[in-house]
């Protein structure tokens, strides 16, 4: 069967590759989305002492670790059966929603403003974040203030940028002191404006996108993401929820201790990276997505009230849910928007600068999970210890798992409207990346990269002949 | 007085991938009217920073050249090449940005020691360890020169 293959894909967060099999006529059959690195750290942390897990869990990506410090820390938690002082989960919540500016800012202003602004039809030596510094400065520079904020907030906090501590099992390492607070603060109209600014901008652009809008793993499933009482948007606490395309619940009040019964992970011979499922549909008919577009989807108010009138617009786009994944861009903006001013909230209550942030205690319990929502997505934490406090097993459920089906999908469904016959076009091979881009999946890439990576597709016959190469 | 910028740059983890922020990390105490940087990676957000020094090193570990010798390169902002990769940024892609976007970026220089061993462990090689002495005198002369 003919074969094309992108590998690697550019512009997110680690290196994968996709295929695409084409049948006899040239039309595409098949496309499939493999993320070829192993990490491998669900078993290299068996045998070790469960307080170590949050520091050795934020080293699976530099990109997003201050959520699985986040998550480890919850799991670990639920092992000691302690309850975090109102102050500490404060200001866990304020680091949560750093990490999420932070990396919206990179995946909008860094990885996918360059399809927006310079047309995914440009010439890929181009069409990059210098091609975005030399002919919209004023983009670039919004995109590295909006991201150094954001990571100045979690190096504040944490210490450092990469690789934060302070989060701990129990609550937070260290109160946060008044100037700290006030260095923040008064950086964050600055931050919101940026974030009008952007959200004006990519609205604007919204027309020029309709066949990527209606292509771009543009169909019904099902949305997972965190839900609560208020139906406010939950990014660090509250159950699980799934609801169908047309919003309806189809599983709620889903926990730690349950999520197994809802949600089934497949291996797959081709690729790294596990398939979630909504399990009482099975593999097949239960895909689906988490992340942004989920998390609009699914609340009734985003709690702050610039994101509400945002929101309030982007429920416009369709009658019930939102599907394009093209507009998760547009839910990363909204996020960001709520993100500074829940942040602003926070740091302005009165019991912020509390010295009460940590409740110290062994473990109570032989098992622990942890969930809370990354910028990507929903992302669980399972651990079982034995009796000396050892990691007996650990099982991670990160977003981009979460979304793999669907990004599968994506990939068929862009693959379907773009590649056409035996000539391959830069505009389409960077289609097919968009599409994945905009899930803006995380694999981990945190090693130093020595060499530049080349991207090569190949359109292959049946009888084995290249009928047309790209490489870049 | 010259403002100046240390930034050494590379991954802890991976053998003589260290070079830069153990070099950087060496040099510290002698240079104390130096700001020091280490990182695992350059990201665009330094640009902004790199405009408010009149002069920064960049000190890095490369995988081609006479393992344990180490060579300077004076940057520009026209020596920019592509930049498609955020995991990658170059120096002088930093000094691009910086050029572009704030109208200013200081005299550069990137300082490299060849390493030998990009193992998955920490700790220098013995070539790398040559790499970083010889790095040390490259940068302390650099500075020293222009301060």
């Amino acid at each position: 069967m003919p074969t094309i293959t992108i590998d690697p894909i550019t512009r997110i967060e680690g290196h994968a590759r996709v295929t695409i099999q084409l049948d006899e006529q040239g039309e595409v059959q098949g496309a499939r989305f493999h993320v070829t690195q192993v990490r491998g750290f669900e078993k290299f942390c068996e045998g070790r002492p469960f307080t170590e897990m949050p520091a050795l869990m934020a080293r699976i990506c530099g990109i997003c670790p201050t959520s699985h410090l986040l998550a480890s820390s919850k799991a670990c938690d639920d092992i000691m059966a302690v309850r975090i002082p109102e102050t500490g989960q404060k200001l866990r919540r304020i680091m949560n929603l750093a990490q999420i500016t932070q990396s919206h800012a990179l995946s909008f202003f860094y990885l996918s403003s360059p399809d927006f602004l310079l047309g995914m039809d440009a010439d890929p030596e181009e069409r990059n974040i210098m091609g975005v510094v030399r002919k919209f400065p004023q983009m670039a520079r919004d995109g590295i203030k909006l991201r150094q904020f954001g990571q100045r907030v979690l190096e504040t906090l944490g210490g450092k940028r990469v690789h934060p501590g302070w989060i701990v099992p129990g609550g937070v390492s260290h109160p946060l002191q008044a100037e700290q607070r006030d260095q923040i603060l008064a950086e964050i109209p600055e931050a919101i404006r940026i974030t009008h600014s952007a959200l004006q901008w990519f609205k604007g652009q919204i027309e020029n996108f309709r066949v990527e809008i209606r292509s771009f793993a543009n169909f019904p499933s099902l949305f997972l993401a965190m839900a609560n009482s208020s139906n406010e948007l939950a990014a660090y606490s509250g159950w699980l929820r799934f609801v169908d395309a047309n919003l309806n619940i189809v599983a709620d009040h889903i926990t730690g201790t349950n999520y197994q019964n809802y949600i089934g992970e497949d291996c797959n011979d081709d690729s790294y990276l596990k398939s979630t499922y909504f399990k009482p549909l099975g593999p097949t008919e239960g895909m689906y997505r988490v992340g942004p577009l989920a998390r609009l989807n699914m609340c009734k108010s985003m709690g702050t009230p610039q994101a509400n009138e945002e929101l309030a617009e982007f429920r416009e786009l369709e009658r019930h849910s939102v599907l394009s994944s093209f507009y998760y861009h547009y839910a990363r903006l909204i996020e960001t928007l709520f993100s500074l001013e829940r942040m602003r909230s926070l740091l302005n209550d009165s019991e912020i600068l509390g010295k009460n942030v940590r409740a110290h205690a062994t473990p109570n319990s032989f098992e622990g999970v942890g969930v809370m929502e990354a910028p990507r997505g929903t992302l669980i934490h399972h651990y079982r210890i034995d009796q000396n406090g050892l990691i007996e097993s650990a099982n991670m459920v990160i977003a981009t798992g979460h979304n793999n089906l669907a990004i599968n999908h994506g990939v068929l469904q862009v693959a379907r409207q773009f590649v056409k016959g035996k000539i391959l076009e830069q505009g389409m091979l960077n289609r097919v990346e968009a599409v994945v881009r905009a899930f803006d999946p995380c694999l981990s890439c945190s090693t130093h990269a020595v060499g530049q990576m080349p991207l090569e597709i190949q359109l292959i016959a049946s009888d084995g002949e290249v009928l047309d190469q790209l490489r870049r | 007085m010259a403002r100046v910028l240390l930034v050494g740059y590379g991954n802890t983890l991976r053998g003589d991938d260290a070079l830069g922020p153990m070099a950087v990390e060496r040099l510290r105490p002698q240079l104390p009217d130096t700001d020091c940087v280490t990182c695992h990676q350059l990201s665009p957000e330094l640009a902004q920073r790199l405009t408010e020094y009149d002069l920064a090193v960049f000190v890095d570990a490369a995988a081609d050249g006479e393992p344990g010798s180490a060579s300077v390169q004076r940057l520009s902002s026209e020596t920019a090449k592509r930049a498609s990769l955020t995991h990658h940024v170059q120096p002088a892609t930093l000094m691009m940005m910086a050029r572009t976007l704030y109208d200013r970026s200081p005299d550069a220089f990137l300082v490299t020691g060849a390493g030998a061993d990009f193992a998955n462990r920490e700790g220098l090689s013995q070539n790398g360890r040559k790499a970083m002495d010889e790095i040390c005198r490259l940068v302390l002369r650099l500075i020293l020169e222009r301060t």
